[in-house]
């Protein structure tokens, strides 16, 4: 069935489709109309499913490792200052080992208010031990939704569904939305070896002594490092499935390219035009799309741009005192190569400044004029 | 993950044994926090009030106990290993037991007597015999001079114990001083009857046997040991002219008399003279003789040795009580009564027995008519047969606290030995006799407290230290009233020799019993198991045992011993624990 | 095995333990009595939901459990809302005999946690809420909540300036959100609080029980003198015990014995009053006494419409 939705609903939608049976959730801009058809869904019926409104966006974590933790599959969604309320929780889902699947619309932090996107919100959870998708279209959000839920229960972590405030949540796009029986043969139930059972009573998350801290760290990484090809396995058998694919990274015209674009979510949509107007151009440019970001694929990443001459990082985020948080990804994983091409990195539109074909182009030209980068990073579009 | 009953340590060693999320593999039982404690509770039952202060060593709490559960025979049979005399003592102990009773201070002590003899009724109600004891017998024969109280104590535990008793009793029937209490207090089936089982347990009685008349002690070369038990027969004189009179009758003579059936001509007015039991047995059978009776006392009321409720009950049937009064001579006419000369009496200092000095008022005499004097002013032992070799020392025959004379294996009690006391007095010191015997006899050591106290022919182990008042935790215990005993009113008393007191019922016997604090004596209330923050109180496996610490886990916070109602748990310091 | 004897028995308790020895509490603990209490009420067919608290510890460490029951560890503040989680899930799973009980420190109910509490109840989640009140942030080294009485010592108001605000009145804001069943209850009278453990577990709902729980180190009391406390908060009319249903009915559950005794009897036990003026007692039992009254003139009209 293909239905025209915006990026939040195909995001209800994924969350229904995969048949979450706890959605706790708080509302926030811009992330509203995402739980919004949720409790639509659970109120007619169309969902066999309890949705909790909860008090906040803490409590919506909170609620959601309860219902996880008894077996039940759990959902929530929210954005920018929700997810900072929401911190100290994201990281006990996932030390607690719940595969708790969350939608996450990027939105800039205050002060002053923002409610447009912007990455730092969910970059702040980059060490939390969720894994995170960042998705470019409203089918990837949908496809990205249900096969965070296969994964996130192989490996028993956490994952998040990122997408860009308003560019994506409030889009409408032509979505492919599968047949519930085709979704059900591709994710089985929730089925835990461990949970919250009087007939097999354990006490979860007790106080870990500093002999046994570490090792329970060490399994934590050993699933992230897992995740990774679980995430390929579970693309793969999707587009088996589904006949779509989106790949842990995505790469686009980069085969012969001496330049290549490094973005993440919607920027990579623009990038992708400006690439072929420029190969229009002459000019030997390629783009990689980072779609997940965390576990970070180092390997795959530096097996691409191992043959390109420059990088250029456009980061919707800004680590103060340092860069945009891809880029030095990229460079981390670029370090151990032969190669090390230059990588440029770009901070621009955040707070949700538009970022458009000629920010890109002026990206672009930055990085042809230049044979490495003088500074960390370079602030693009800034008017002062 | 299964309940645990052992404690289990973990240690992983690979990955795969260790859960991915801090998930709980086992119990905290592999903590064993007894190691933390300072302070050891335990479970040592203490001394109650009433045990303690028990002439005949009876284990009071415990056969209260047993009454609250409903288990009377059970209860008698606690009784009587200590006393065969329940009947008697229900009725005519002076209860030093309820005095000392803790319940004293919330609703009234425990009615002690009455639970005793609502036992002894139950058990001739229901035709119960005294246990019998699955020992040895032994070969050794024992005499056993006198069959009161103490003689006939003496006789039951020694039999008891498979030994072969003669007793030898000067009178026509056993019972000696018990026989002579009034049917009104004592009826006499109550009596025949705990004698009547004694002898049924195979302990040969000869009536008729006066020592020193009958036989002598060295005809009793034969036996193994003899206990001494002769009593004190011979009445106090007033030591005042005309005391000779007749008309002037001796308290325990006009008793006996009347206990044999024989008629006394007492004529109108008597006068009673004394402040004892004794005395208001006399006065108040007297009374129900017809006669208008006044009890003559030399000190006051305060002094008077007589039981309170001896001189209420005397009191209510219409007997008069003058006090301070004390006679100077006897008056006669033809050789009889006509009256007594009295005098006023102040009180001065004390005296050895610590009671005020009673001093006679100079110029204050005066004189009353009487057709009868019955003085009632005690008796002393005839210890005239007996060879110099058992030394005596005024009036009393010396013994040690193992009731040993100064000549083995001759051994003394009851009255002749330990001066007058109570029928429970006796029943005790005979006690104390057989278990010195025995003790003599297999030559084993054994424990006797001093005279002062009392023994047990079967004690539960307890610490000695008395449960007072405020040992007690009585947050657990309510303000509820003693019940009173039904009594005869006093005005159909006077007419009849029936008993005054009518005893307990079950259901009252019942409450009563449940009423009991059980001081020191741990009744499984349940609180040192329920308040326990550390499951370290156990259910024990006997009734001996009811609870147990589990001392690997016990942190000594002391929970239990501060919430115990009865004190029947110890604190002690840990370290005196170490080398165990 | 022996049949107890049951004649001279103080209180009726369920026999089987669900709780295991071995725990780190400290000697004395009221909290680990409370929970052994409610565990025995509740049944091993109950889930439980510890936040940040002293029982964190006491249920012991990783890799072992000191409850017979399912134990979830978490945050601080989320007690309320990780047992919505866990009640609605149980709902979805068609598993809804099972019980959800979150047991909460002061700290994590009357501050902390208030927000998803206040956001659960309201809701009416199906779940037994349980205070176990210990006066102040005992874990953490006694440091004053909002349950801390007025002019207690704790590490944060020394005796030089000690707590000035009066206690939070928990039950009432409970009891302002409607739910079915608020009660109080505490270890020395083990039967109501068993009982109303048991009637909670009876009712579908937000039920919130607050349990007084002395904290021998940090109410520097005796260890053994825990019970005697509770007992003498009961008699004192510090701690009322009574419920209130639907907001609304309100019943006392254990009267006074003979009118009850002074506050004073309650609070010399405990060195955390010790510095306390004649007239700082008098305050607290004429504030005691203004409670009680009020307390029994809700439950007169009660029984009066009865």
């Amino acid at each position: 069935m293909r239905k025209v939705v915006t990026g939040n609903y195909a995001v209800s939608w994924g969350a229904k489709l995969a048949r979450a049976q706890v959605i706790a959730a708080y509302p926030i801009t811009p992330q509203t109309s995402i739980i919004e058809k949720l409790a639509s869904f659970c109120a007619n019926g169309e969902m066999d499913a309890r949705f909790i409104k909860v008090e906040s966006e803490h409590s919506a974590m909170a609620a959601c490792i309860g219902a996880s933790a008894v077996g039940a599959r759990a959902f929530t969604a929210t954005s920018g200052q929700g997810l900072l309320l929401m911190h100290e929780v994201v990281h006990w889902a996932a030390g607690a080992r719940l595969p708790i699947v969350m939608g996450v619309v990027n939105r800039a932090i205050a002060p002053g208010w923002s409610i447009w996107t912007e990455q730092n919100d969910t970059l702040s959870q980059r060490d939390t031990g969720w894994i995170q998708f960042y998705c470019e279209t409203n089918q990837e959000v949908l496809d990205t939704t249900i096969q965070a839920f296969k994964i996130a229960e192989k490996v028993f972590l956490p994952a998040m569904i990122v997408l860009d405030a308003f560019v994506l949540s409030h889009t409408s796009e032509a979505v492919d939305i599968p047949e519930q029986a085709e979704v059900d043969a591709f994710l089985p139930p929730y089925r835990p070896p461990l949970k919250l059972d009087p007939e097999d009573p354990r006490a979860f998350g007790a106080l870990v002594l500093p002999g046994e801290y570490m090792e329970l760290r060490y399994k934590m990484q050993k699933a992230m490092e897992q995740a990774l090809s679980v995430a390929e396995e579970v693309d793969r058998e999707w587009g088996e499935r589904f006949g779509r694919s989106w790949g842990l990274v995505e790469p686009y015209r980069l085969d012969d390219a001496e330049l290549a674009l490094v973005t993440s979510g919607t920027v990579t949509g623009t990038s992708r035009e400006v690439v072929d107007a420029l190969r229009e151009e002459g000019v030997k440019i390629g783009l990689l799309k980072v779609r997940l970001f965390r576990p970070f694929p180092h390997q795959i990443i530096r097996e691409m741009l191992a043959g390109v001459r420059k990088v250029a990082v456009i980061d919707r985020n800004i680590s103060f005192g340092d860069s945009g948080v891809f880029a030095q990804e990229v460079r981390a994983a670029l370090y151990h190569a032969d190669k090390r091409p230059p990588v440029f990195d770009f901070v621009a539109g955040l707070g949700g400044r538009d970022i458009v074909p000629e920010t890109i182009r002026e990206i672009v030209d930055y990085t042809v004029t230049h044979d490495a980068p003088t500074e960390e990073f370079t602030w693009v579009g800034v008017k002062i | 993950m299964k309940k645990e009953t052992e404690a289990r340590v973990i240690v992983f060693t690979s990955e795969a044994e260790m859960p991915m999320m801090p998930a709980s593999v086992a119990s905290t039982l592999y903590n064993k926090t007894g190691s933390w404690r300072y302070m050891r509770p335990l479970y040592k039952n203490q001394t109650p009030p009433c045990n303690a202060a028990c002439p005949a060593g009876e284990d009071i709490v415990m056969h209260l106990q047993l009454t609250a559960q409903g288990r009377y025979a059970e209860a008698w049979e606690t009784l009587v290993r200590e006393n065969p005399f329940p009947g008697v003592c229900g009725r005519v102990c002076p209860h030093p037991c309820e005095s000392e009773c803790n319940r004293e201070y919330l609703g009234g002590a425990i009615a002690i007597h009455c639970q005793e003899r609502f036992l002894a009724d139950y058990a001739a109600a229901h035709h119960l015999s005294l246990p019998t004891t699955n020992v040895p017998q032994r070969e050794e024969q024992i005499a056993v001079i006198g069959a009161g109280p103490a003689g006939l104590s003496c006789a039951y535990h020694l039999r008891r114990m498979g030994y072969q008793v003669t007793v030898f009793e000067a009178g026509e029937k056993p019972g000696g001083m018990m026989r002579l209490i009034p049917e009104y207090r004592l009826p006499k089936e109550v009596l025949e009857r705990e004698i009547a089982a004694i002898i049924a347990l195979g302990v040969e009685v000869k009536t008729g046997m006066r020592l020193g008349v009958d036989l002598a002690l060295k005809d009793l070369q034969g036996y193994a040991a003899v206990f001494l038990a002769i009593g004190q027969s011979v009445s106090r004189r007033l030591d005042v002219p005309g005391e000779d009179a007749v008309g002037v009758l001796h308290g325990i003579d006009f008793l006996a008399r009347v206990e044999r059936g024989q008629k006394v001509d007492l004529g109108k007015k008597v006068a009673v003279i004394g402040g004892g039991n004794t005395a208001m047995d006399a006065a108040r059978t007297a009374r129900r003789l017809g006669a208008d009776v006044t009890i003559l006392y030399r000190r006051s009321r305060a002094e008077m040795p007589a039981i309170d409720e001896e001189v209420h009950e005397t009191l209510d049937e219409g007997v008069k009580i003058e006090f301070l009064r004390a006679p100077v001579a006897v008056l006669t006419a033809n050789g009889r009564v006509r009256g007594l000369r009295l005098t006023r009496i102040e009180l001065g200092a004390p005296d050895a027995s610590g009671r005020r000095r009673p001093v006679p008022v100079a110029g204050s005499e005066y004189e009353l008519e009487f057709d009868t004097v019955i003085p009632a002013l005690g008796q002393v032992a005839d210890l005239t047969f007996l060879s110099a070799e058992v030394q005596t020392e005024r009036g009393r025959i010396i013994t040690d606290e193992k009731t040993a004379t100064t000549r083995l294996p001759i051994f003394a009690g009851g009255d002749a030995a330990t001066g007058f006391g109570t029928v429970t007095a006796a029943v005790g010191s005979g006690k104390r006799a057989a278990l010195a015997i025995d003790s003599f006899l297999r030559g084993v050591e054994r424990p006797f407290p001093d005279l002062a106290q009392n023994v047990q022919v079967a004690p539960r182990p307890h610490d000695p230290n008395v449960v007072r008042f405020e040992d007690l935790n009585t947050a657990y215990f309510e303000e509820i009233p003693r019940p009173p005993q039904d009594q005869r009113p006093a005005a159909q008393r006077v007419t009849t020799f029936q008993e005054v007191n009518l005893g307990y019922g079950e259901d009252v016997a019942l409450a009563e019993a449940r009423r009991c604090f059980s001081c020191g004596t741990c009744n499984e209330c349940d609180n040192c198991l329920i308040f326990c923050p550390d499951v370290a109180v156990l259910r024990g496996p006997s009734d001996d045992e009811p609870f147990v610490f589990n001392y690997d886990y016990c942190k000594g916070c002391g929970i239990c011993v501060s919430e115990c109602p009865r004190r029947a748990i110890l604190f002690a310091e840990e370290i005196k624990f170490n080398d165990q | 095995m022996r049949e107890p004897k049951t004649y001279a028995r103080n209180y009726e308790i369920p026999e089987e333990e669900l709780t295991y020895s071995g725990s780190v509490s400290c000697p004395g603990c009221g909290a680990t009595l409370a929970m052994r209490y409610a565990l025995k009420a509740l049944g091993s067919n109950t889930i439980t939901v510890i936040p940040a608290c002293c029982w964190s510890i006491i249920a012991g460490p990783f890799p072992y459990s000191s409850l017979t029951v399912p134990i979830f560890h978490t945050a601080f503040e989320t007690a309320g809302a990780v047992s919505s989680g866990i009640s609605a899930a149980l709902d979805v799973l068609g598993k809804k005999d099972i019980t959800v009980m979150a047991w909460a420190g002061d700290g994590g109910t009357f501050d902390i946690g208030l927000q998803a509490l206040s956001g659960a109840v309201e809701r009416n989640e199906d779940f037994i809420y349980v205070c176990y009140d210990n006066e102040a942030y005992m874990n953490t080294g006694i440091q004053r909540s909002s349950a801390t009485p007025w002019m207690a010592w704790t590490t944060t108001t020394p005796v030089e300036h000690p707590k000035e605000e009066p206690k939070k009145d928990i039950v009432a804001i409970m009891a302002a959100h409607r739910i079915p069943y608020a009660a109080t209850a505490t270890i020395a009278y083990p039967e109501d609080m068993i009982a109303k453990f048991r009637k909670a577990k009876g009712i579908r709902g937000s039920k919130f029980i607050h349990v007084l729980s002395p904290c021998p180190p940090g109410w520097k009391s005796e260890a053994s003198d825990s019970i005697k406390l509770t007992r003498l908060a009961v008699q004192s009319k510090v701690f009322p015990l009574y419920e209130i249903e639907h907001g609304d009915k309100v019943t006392i559950n254990v009267w006074p014995k003979d009118g009850g005794v002074p506050v004073k009897e309650y609070l010399r036990l405990q060195g955390r009053f010790r510095h306390l003026s004649e007239e700082a007692i008098a305050a607290i039992q004429a504030e005691v006494d203004r409670n009680w009254e009020r307390l029994v003139v809700r439950a007169q009209r009660v029984m009066g419409n009865e």
